[in-house]
């Protein structure tokens, strides 16, 4: 059921903390910048890294549906509001909006707020692919180990309910209840005892469950647990690539670099205000460069 | 102290309320939509945190777990009509018979757990928090009552029907619609009233039909796990003596 494949490659060889930091960053960063510019630079060192994970053709899926929903942000961004400067086109009077006038500045805006929303969305498709959710729920189980262990157990239970309820509902047709054909009320009706049964054999499964836990000693000192996670040198490498990126982006957003103001008019980009921008994509392009040259070099492997 | 946790979380809240209220700083005006998910998701944090620094108690942990299973289920084969879920019912019922903590947790367990199958997404936390509130709510009232009253819980569960349904919109409103003025939110509201109409109906028909039973069922088995936790009263007790 999971869609999480595992792939040889760098990113799917790191470990969990590393890759959820990573993600974590960079929707940070793209709430924090407003800039065109920075906001590309972080949808490419993204799309590398998808890229480098070998989920281009996944990512191309999310990628035509946010394009989609783009163009939807910059209409009604268009439509919706009138400031700006440069008009480009004086629509017609409608009841409740009024005049409507399309500005350049209403455009750009929404194509920035566009940028934004690929950028997020190239995020959760790098998450859904590249992170095995057992190993991401695994490093929280330090923090809440027992609410961790209630969703676990809760997930692997669904499969098992469902089995159970075919199991329950075959056993009522053999004597000859009818749960498919005859009105809609009367199956609605036939169905209440199969229900009734499933939430009576839950609960004493729950409750073997408890006993078989208990016995084998849950609860009944401190909670060992071992770590098969390996912490090698190239998580080590990014990690500090990626406290640099934060670090650079962080401060491009003090300093007042990473904001663009699109009204009243557009101006044009500073570049001295764009040189930490590089910085910050060389940073979060650094798994990318990293899984490129693991792939080249067989020492660079070995090493890291 | 037992509600270290919430009033730690309540402060927190407050604290980042009047911060994105202050002109310059680098929270004025911030994305409102990743604002308000950050508050549910404090507000989740108090309850899971609370849950945490409990002693362990195995047949709570599973009983949490198959509980909130069974309720992720009875979601899935009703997922084509978006609002006609018994997961509020059985979230509720769970709450009424075990109290807030039980309930809580099997709510938003259900909403996470079957989001797992259905599609994760940003409305993952606000279906826990909602979830979780109809069973601290059910259990609130079960204090007030002795044994099951089917009135009273079916009233609740029209209620929470809409509250639920309300409290999603917040996250639609400020993360699909802009701008964010009254005229937008109350367009948002009208727009959702005939699914969460049919969500409290819903509720109430889950209530009338099964409520008597399951309260049974539940209650039963609650007496079953308690005698644990009825000899470690008994042990406490004798320790103060």
């Amino acid at each position: 059921m999971l869609v999480y494949r595992e792939k040889d490659n760098l990113i799917h060889k790191l470990h969990p903390f590393t890759l959820i930091f990573y993600i974590g960053i960079v929707f940070l960063l793209s709430l924090v910048f407003n800039h065109p510019i920075y906001l590309l630079g972080l949808f490419l060192a993204v799309g590398a890294v998808i890229i480098a994970g070998g989920h281009f053709s996944e990512w191309k899926v999310y990628l035509k549906f946010s394009v989609t929903m783009i163009i939807i942000i910059m209409v009604i961004n268009a439509i919706f509001v009138q400031a700006g400067d440069t008009v480009l086109l004086v629509g017609p009077r409608v009841p409740v909006l009024g005049k409507i006038v399309i500005t350049l500045e209403a455009l750009a805006f929404g194509a920035g707020m566009g940028i934004r929303l690929l950028v997020m969305i190239s995020i959760f498709c790098l998450y859904t692919y590249a992170v095995h959710p057992d190993k991401a729920l695994k490093l929280f189980s330090r923090l809440g180990n027992k609410s961790v262990l209630v969703i676990t157990l809760s997930t692997r239970l669904f499969p098992l309910m469902v089995r159970d309820f075919q199991r329950i509902t075959e056993v009522q047709r053999c004597r000859g209840v009818k749960l498919d054909t005859g009105r809609w009320w009367e199956r609605a009706k036939n169905l209440l005892p199969v229900i009734s049964v499933l939430l009576l054999s839950c609960l004493e499964r729950s409750l073997q469950l408890a006993e078989s836990m208990h016995a084998r000693g849950y609860g009944s000192g401190s909670r060992s647990y071992y770590s098969r996670e390996l912490w090698r040198p190239r998580d080590y490498l990014i990690l500090s690539a990626l406290i640099i990126g934060l670090i650079s982006g962080l401060w491009a957003a003090l300093k007042g670099w990473s904001t663009y103001s699109y009204y009243p008019r557009l101006t044009l980009f500073n570049p001295g205000e764009l040189k930490t921008a590089v910085i910050v994509v060389i940073t979060l392009a650094v798994p990318a460069i990293l899984n490129w040259g693991w792939k080249k070099w067989p020492l660079l492997r070995s090493k890291i | 102290m037992k509600n270290k946790p919430i009033v730690v979380v309540i402060s927190v809240i407050v604290l980042l309320l009047i911060v994105s209220i202050v002109p310059e700083n680098p929270l004025y005006n911030i994305n409102w939509a990743v604002f308000s998910a950050l508050f549910i998701s404090l507000a989740m944090l108090a309850f899971f945190w609370r849950f945490e620094r409990k002693g362990i108690n195995s047949k709570e942990v599973t009983l949490i777990a198959t509980l909130a299973s069974l309720a992720a289920i009875s979601r899935v084969p009703f997922a084509v009509i978006m609002s006609l879920q018994p997961t509020t019912f059985m979230v509720m019922i769970t709450g009424y018979v075990f109290g807030p903590q039980t309930g809580f947790l099997v709510g938003a367990v259900a909403a996470l757990v079957s989001n797992f199958f259905i599609g994760q997404g940003p409305w993952t936390p606000w279906q826990m928090f909602c979830w979780g509130m109809c069973g601290v709510a059910a259990a609130l009232l079960a204090k007030k009552y002795k044994g099951f009253k089917l009135t009273p819980f079916a009233i609740l569960g029209g209620v929470c029907g809409y509250l639920f349904g309300w409290i999603m919109n917040i996250w639609h409103w400020v993360g699909f619609v802009y701008p964010l003025t009254w005229k937008t939110f109350l367009a948002t509201y009208a727009a959702s009233f005939p699914f969460d109409t049919l969500h409290a109906l819903g509720n109430v028909v889950f209530s009338i039909v099964f409520g008597k039973s399951f309260y049974q069922v539940l209650l039963r088995f609650r007496k079953k796990i308690t005698p644990t936790v009825l000899i470690t009263k008994i042990v406490t007790g004798t320790h103060k003596q």
